[in-house]
């Protein structure tokens, strides 16, 4: 087995992380929580800390929660945007990592429009780098606020997902979202049914072949079948402008969910995610998206606790989280004992 | 610069494989003013007792040192003019000396492009420090613009030993016919490098399990398939206008494209290919981080999925892209059957800058001129390579291909001694330190390597030494 990447020192990928590793990342969000809930909703745990958050695609909800994560910690947070339009033209990524490095950096947290920056960066920093999305490769923290969702809601007695099953719809192609899941999923022992447009699902069908607990099925219906999650992904403009989708209306019928799809062919219970941001009306119906089965405004809400641990975990590995245990007391002498 | 004139070297009892005159064994090699003064095979000829292709296989008992012709490559960059700081002529050549080789054709791809007469004198004329062969090859197109030919004549006479756009491959296809008729006509070959731009632009690595994986942009193979395709159909045609048309295509990397060329040959046509030592050696699970040769990946140890923390390595970035194990087998029994003729580096080299960016953005290319002889051993320790075929593919096939035998003359009493020794049992270690190009772009940095070149001797002068410590 070759070295993992997601050492404690940074979190590149979720993919090669064992269910025990997994599970960690959502103990220690437990943790975070009940800092969250605290009188103060915070900690002094990483007074001194300073994370970045170096963005070089927009993105709402991923940098403000690991931004709120940080401070929630103690830490002091930078954030730095950058428009991809520079990338290549200005600064370069390498440049702007060890400069902010120089400026006192202790955590980068990287958002990338390219595939492996991450890794890149990481080999350039001394720092810890979190993924906050690469490309199309992976959304480390995405998924595992996904599987902290599905397990409190869909969970086995064991806290896995064994005997579960999880069907991603849509734009996999492209999806960094549903690459981390695959892993996630696998990983907690749920069986996962992917299902999209052909143009949209590319490769995907060798990838189900080498890997147990993963199919490709060829429509929605098959895709929905006794399944106990679904998650919807987002379908961009620029994929009808590429012919890999007609239009937004063929997409809907064909691949669109809505309370009756669901209920004619998913488990009872079965409830619905999304990354966001949604289009409604077009990969989920809107009455769907505010439902009952909807756990979208859960997602968002998970990203806090998540980022929290995973901030926590590259700087202090397996040292336990602690909420203030009463005022006055040093709160990060007690995380780090 | 100096460099020791050797007036007599001894080489007593080494595994010498010769191509040229179909001959191998062990033999004492006596080099003296230049020239191979004396050739002694110890056991007689191995062409009297079994066939050259089995008689080069050295035995458990034969000396590891093995004295090779000096090699040819197809393909290199040495990026003079126009962009120094990643290699120029006389680094350039003091690398291709390390790796064995006596010759070198150069790919016009410099900045300004060798599309001008003086500009490929100029480049004759810097020939050169080590005494090596320096090629050009001329611009099939001017600027490779892929808009006008290139004053083909003109570059002809001042030296070119072909044309090509290396790099950008000629889309128009009525430009490519008439560039294959013109080369034709001057008796020289068209080589080409097969992509269609439409297919692969933005792909970041092979279309496949890896890529998907990985979330990198996909590389079809179509978009070297198609671009094989066509191009032998207008080869066949411009046949009937010019019957000396020769077409090469360099550094080809799919099954599928080797097929149509193998057919093509089977047809006739005057085609021929080369593969380079990484898509021979490599696979695009070197991404992932996985670091098993080609020949190591099998049903039940397939491609690692998961990146390492060494994935995305931006040295791995090349185009064609490293492709799969089938795809990298295909090139190696395309080495056996004679489909493809020669190993070509494709020696890219860049510098950090064109290399320590993202790995979408990173320039193409692996510099491979030091390592392409250890990297085909590595072949032929796993059994994947014969000897004698791996040693033809490095000498006498490229310079079929590019119409010139005196380049691989061989090992022969009263003629040039230009040779190289290389220990197959020696391993080195591939690093900043090991390399002697200005540029250390390859993936194969920190591992070890079978083949330590001992000796590079062009016209009987030492071009490469190893020193004694290694």
């Amino acid at each position: 087995m070759p070295s993992t990447i997601a050492t404690h020192r940074h979190l590149l990928d979720v993919a090669g992380l064992n269910w025990a590793e997994l599970s960690s990342y959502i103990t220690t969000a437990d943790a975070a929580r009940r800092i969250l809930s605290s009188p103060t909703g915070r900690v002094d745990a990483l007074k001194g800390v300073n994370v970045t958050t170096l963005f070089y695609e927009s993105s709402t909800r991923t940098r403000i929660s690991f931004e709120s994560a940080a401070k929630a910690l103690g830490a002091n947070v930078n954030s730095v945007a950058v428009a991809s339009s520079s990338v290549g033209k200005g600064e370069s990524l390498v440049d702007t990592v060890k400069t902010l490095r120089a400026l006192g950096s202790n955590v980068i947290v990287l958002r990338h429009e390219r595939a492996g920056a991450p890794w890149f960066a990481a080999r350039v920093f001394d720092g810890s780098l979190l993924n906050a999305g690469d490309g199309w490769h992976a959304h480390p923290t995405q998924a595992l606020l996904d599987l902290s969702v599905l397990v409190r809601h869909i969970g086995a007695k064991d806290g896995t997902l064994k005997g579960r099953r999880v069907a991603i719809i849509g734009d996999l192609l492209h999806s960094r979202v549903a690459r981390s899941n695959l892993h996630t999923l696998r990983a907690a022992g749920a069986q996962v049914q992917l299902a999209g447009p052909a143009a949209l699902t590319r490769g995907f069908a060798a990838l189900a072949e080498q890997r147990d607990g993963i199919t490709l099925c060829s429509s929605l219906a098959e895709a929905l079948d006794g399944a106990d999650a679904v998650m919807a992904l987002r379908i961009q403009r620029e994929r009808l402008d590429g012919g890999e989708v007609s239009s937004f209306e063929a997409y809907r019928q064909e691949w669109g969910i809505d309370e009756e799809r669901i209920a004619a062919h998913a488990a009872r219970g079965c409830v619905v995610l999304h990354p966001g941001p949604m289009n409604e009306g077009v990969e989920i119906h809107p009455d769907l998206a505010d439902g009952p089965r909807s756990l979208t405004l859960e997602q968002v809400a998970e990203g806090i606790p998540i980022r929290m641990a995973a901030i926590w975990k590259a700087l202090r590995g397996d040292a336990a989280l602690s909420a203030p245990a009463a005022p006055n007391a040093p709160a990060s002498r007690k995380a780090n004992a | 610069m100096s460099r020791p004139r050797a007036e007599r070297t001894l080489l007593k009892d080494h595994w010498v494989v010769d191509p040229a005159s179909r001959r191998a064994g062990v033999a004492t090699v006596e080099v003296h003013s230049g020239k191979i003064a004396r050739l002694e095979w110890r056991d007689g000829i191995v062409e009297a007792r079994r066939t050259f292709n089995e008689g080069a296989e050295p035995g458990q008992k034969d000396p590891t040192k093995m004295i090779l012709p000096a090699l040819v490559d197809l393909h290199a960059h040495f990026r003079q003019p126009g962009a120094g700081a990643s290699e120029d002529v006389a680094s350039g050549e003091a690398a291709a000396a390390h790796g064995g080789y006596g010759a070198v054709a150069l790919m016009p791809n410099s900045e300004p492009a060798a599309d001008h007469p003086a500009l490929l004198r100029e480049l004759v004329r810097s020939n050169s420090p080590l005494g090596l062969t320096l090629m050009p090859i001329a611009a099939a197109t001017l600027g490779r613009a892929g808009v006008a030919l290139s004053p083909m004549a003109e570059l002809a006479a001042a030296g070119a030993v072909a044309f090509s756009d290396d790099g950008s491959p000629i889309a128009d296809p009525s430009l490519f016919r008439n560039a294959l008729i013109s080369a034709g006509a001057l008796g020289l070959p068209l080589i080409e490098h097969c992509e269609d731009p439409a297919l692969t632009a933005g792909g970041e690595a092979a279309d496949g399990l890896i890529s998907m994986s990985l979330g990198l942009k996909p590389w079809p193979a179509a978009g070297e398939i198609s671009a094989v395709v066509r191009n032998i159909a207008l080869l066949r045609e411009a046949l009937h206008d010019e019957p000396r048309a020769r077409l090469h295509l360099t550094h080809l990397s799919t099954a599928t494209a080797l097929d149509a060329v193998r057919a093509a040959r089977a047809e006739g046509l005057p085609i021929t290919c080369d593969v380079t030592p990484h898509h021979i050696a490599l696979t695009d699970a070197w991404i992932a981080g996985d670091r098993r040769w080609a020949w190591e990946f099998s049903d039940r140890r397939p491609a690692e999925l998961n990146p390492t923390a060494d994935a995305f390595d931006t040295n791995l970035r090349v185009c064609p892209p490293l492709r799969n194990a089938a795809d990298a087998a295909a090139c190696r029994a395309a080495l056996r059957d004679g489909t493809a003729s020669a190993i070509a580096t494709d020696h890219a080299p860049h510098s950090r800058e064109k290399k320590e960016v993202e790995f979408g953005l990173a320039a193409n290319g692996i510099a491979g001129i030091e390592t392409s002889l250890s990297v085909a051993l590595a072949a032929h320790a796993a059994g994947e390579l014969p000897l004698s075929l791996l040693v033809a593919a490095l000498t006498t096939g490229p310079a079929a291909v590019l119409g010139r035998p005196e380049l691989a003359r061989g090992l022969t009493i009263g003629g040039a001694a230009n040779l190289l020794v290389v220990d197959r049992a020696a391993n080195w270690t591939v690093n900043r330190g090991t390399l002697v190009g200005r540029s250390a772009n390859t993936p194969l940095l920190g591992r070890k390597l079978p083949g330590t070149v001992l000796l590079t001797l062009i016209n009987g002068e030492v071009a490469w030494q190893a020193t004694m410590s290694s």
